[in-house]
């Protein structure tokens, strides 16, 4: 058991290393979550509609379309330059390769919802200082669901022709539980409703992360054999 | 050979079968009481329904002839 | 393969003269929608259950048989789903006055039918087939486990955003005729598509044949 940690390990800090030198992919996560808030913003007629009411919707489709361009990339730069046929033939078995880059990338997201989350706070004027535990965790659950299915699908779409753009068709359908559930619990927890209310929808939410994580685990491997 | 005479058919008499059901329909609409604006509205439940099926028979011909026209395609090149 | 298309021709002059009865049944016009939607939605999710079974157990057993399976009635179920889809909201102008709703069950149609788009569209632009098959059936495989999160979510956010328009009409136990026409409509469905769920698994296989034959004359 020691030895798989260590193999996630070193997978993971090979990853994030990768990232922390090149900073292709945070920075342009990074750029689109504050440029969408700037977007977002003046999308909404302040006239008509309260920013707060529909701030928690945007945080989340802002989380997910940003996702999307980071997690995408996940095996792109491995596949351009043949790095990923060794990651693939070391002794490390598939799970663990998936469990590792599932885990990086929700490393990377996670900072990235946060800053998205600081982004919207900022722009719309939201108040999340009272329950801002409960709602880091609600994103915290949310990055870790759509990881797991971006990461899993990433692996599909680059051994594809069509490559990326495939990607939004395969994950959007499969994303439907944890929008649902992540916008409903995020949107009363930023205004200020007591955490019982949500209670529900946040264990759905770990339940649909979980059994992401848990199935793409056991499916990867039959993505990347040859 | 014969699968695909049968699946062309089959699709054609599916077709066939839409024009018919808008025969059908409009026979139901003779009964309707002709009061102007009455009929109107209650003549789009007829349209509805006649979309409906054709809709449904269009698409299950269409999958037939289609698929009889890829058997064919490939029995054309079995038969090279 | 015979038998299968006689049969396929029976039922479809079943099909024929049942319809026809129906239609003398005078109770809302609209509801004769019914007759075909309920049918193709039935059979749009035996469809894609039959794929997503016959998908599980391909990347088991790697049989190409189980992936031409799962193709073929992946196809049907695309066909069968649209028709559910188009058919809804047709009834649903007229029974609740809106073409769309987020009904649980029409959303999870819609989802279902983007799912399975995903599935073609991996299939065809994975140069190795092999490798396509195997990407396809993973779809397939995470589409299914997702569809009891999806059901749920959708639900619950029907519970939290009621439409204010909508009265759903769940009609009480249908008499004998209509309840007679019905199941004819379900057996007719399912018998066609079963019928033309053998004729597209036949042909793959087929094509299967065609392309070793032309790889052999090459080599």
């Amino acid at each position: 058991m020691s030895l798989y940690l260590r193999q996630i390990g070193a997978i993971v800090r090979k990853d994030l290393l990768l990232e922390l030198r090149s900073r292709e992919r945070m920075t342009s996560m990074a750029a689109f979550a504050v440029l969408a808030g700037v977007l977002f913003s003046f999308s909404i007629d302040t006239a008509t509609v309260r920013p707060q009411d529909v701030a928690a919707g945007l945080v989340w489709m802002t989380l997910v379309f940003g996702g999307l361009l980071g997690v995408g990339r996940t095996f792109h730069l491995e596949a351009q330059d043949g790095a990923f046929q060794g990651v693939l033939t070391s002794p490390a078995p598939k799970d663990a390769v998936f469990l590792a880059k599932t885990f990086a990338n929700f490393v990377m997201l996670y900072l990235v919802s946060l800053l998205v989350l600081a982004v919207f706070a900022l722009f719309f004027g939201l108040d999340v200082g009272q329950n801002l535990r409960w709602v880091v965790f609600v994103l915290g659950l949310g990055s870790l669901g759509f990881v797991a299915l971006g990461t899993l699908f990433a692996a599909v779409a680059t051994g594809t022709s069509m490559g990326e753009t495939l990607l939004p068709v395969l994950v959007f359908p499969l994303l439907v539980p944890m929008v649902v559930y992540g916008v409903g619990s995020t949107d009363r927890l930023i205004a200020g409703r007591p955490l019982a209310e949500v209670e529900g929808n946040i264990r759905m939410l770990g339940a649909f992360a979980l059994a992401a994580v848990a199935a793409g685990a056991a499916l990867f491997r039959f993505v990347v054999e040859d | 050979m014969r699968a695909i005479k049968i699946l062309s058919t089959l699709g054609v008499v599916l077709l066939a079968l839409s024009a018919l059901s808008a025969v059908g329909l409009a026979q139901e609409m003779e009964n309707l009481p002709q009061a102007s604006d009455l009929a109107r509205q209650s003549l789009r439940p007829y349209w509805h329904v006649f979309a409906a099926y054709t809709i449904a028979i269009v698409l299950i011909g269409g999958w037939a002839v289609s698929i009889a026209r890829r058997l064919r395609a490939v029995e054309e090149r079995l038969l090279d | 393969m015979l038998t299968l298309l006689g049969l396929a021709g029976l039922i479809f002059l079943f099909y024929l003269s049942f319809f026809w009865v129906s239609t003398e049944i005078r109770q809302g016009i609209a509801q004769r929608i019914f007759y075909v939607h309920v049918p193709a939605a039935w059979t749009a999710f035996l469809a894609f259950g039959i794929s997503a079974l016959c998908s599980g157990v391909y990347l088991w057993l790697r049989d190409d048989r189980l992936d031409r399976a799962a193709m073929a009635a992946a196809e049907g179920g695309l066909v069968f789903a649209t028709i559910m889809l188009t058919t809804g909201p047709l009834w649903g102008k007229i029974a609740w006055g809106t073409y769309w709703t987020w009904e649980p069950r029409l959303t999870l149609t819609l989802l279902l039918w983007f799912i399975y788009l995903g599935y073609f569209m991996v299939r065809s632009s994975t140069e190795d087939p092999e490798k396509g098959k195997r990407f396809a059936a993973v779809v397939a495989i995470v589409g299914a486990l997702d569809i009891p999160f999806i059901h749920l979510s959708v639900i619950w956010f029907r519970s939290l955003h009621p439409e204010p328009v909508v009265v759903k009409p769940e009609g009480p136990s249908l008499p004998g005729d209509m309840l007679t026409t019905l199941f004819t409509g379900l057996a007719v469905f399912t018998v066609l598509f079963l019928g033309l769920f053998l004729f597209r698994y036949a042909l793959e296989g087929l094509r299967a044949e065609a392309d070793l034959r032309a790889r052999r004359s090459a080599a």
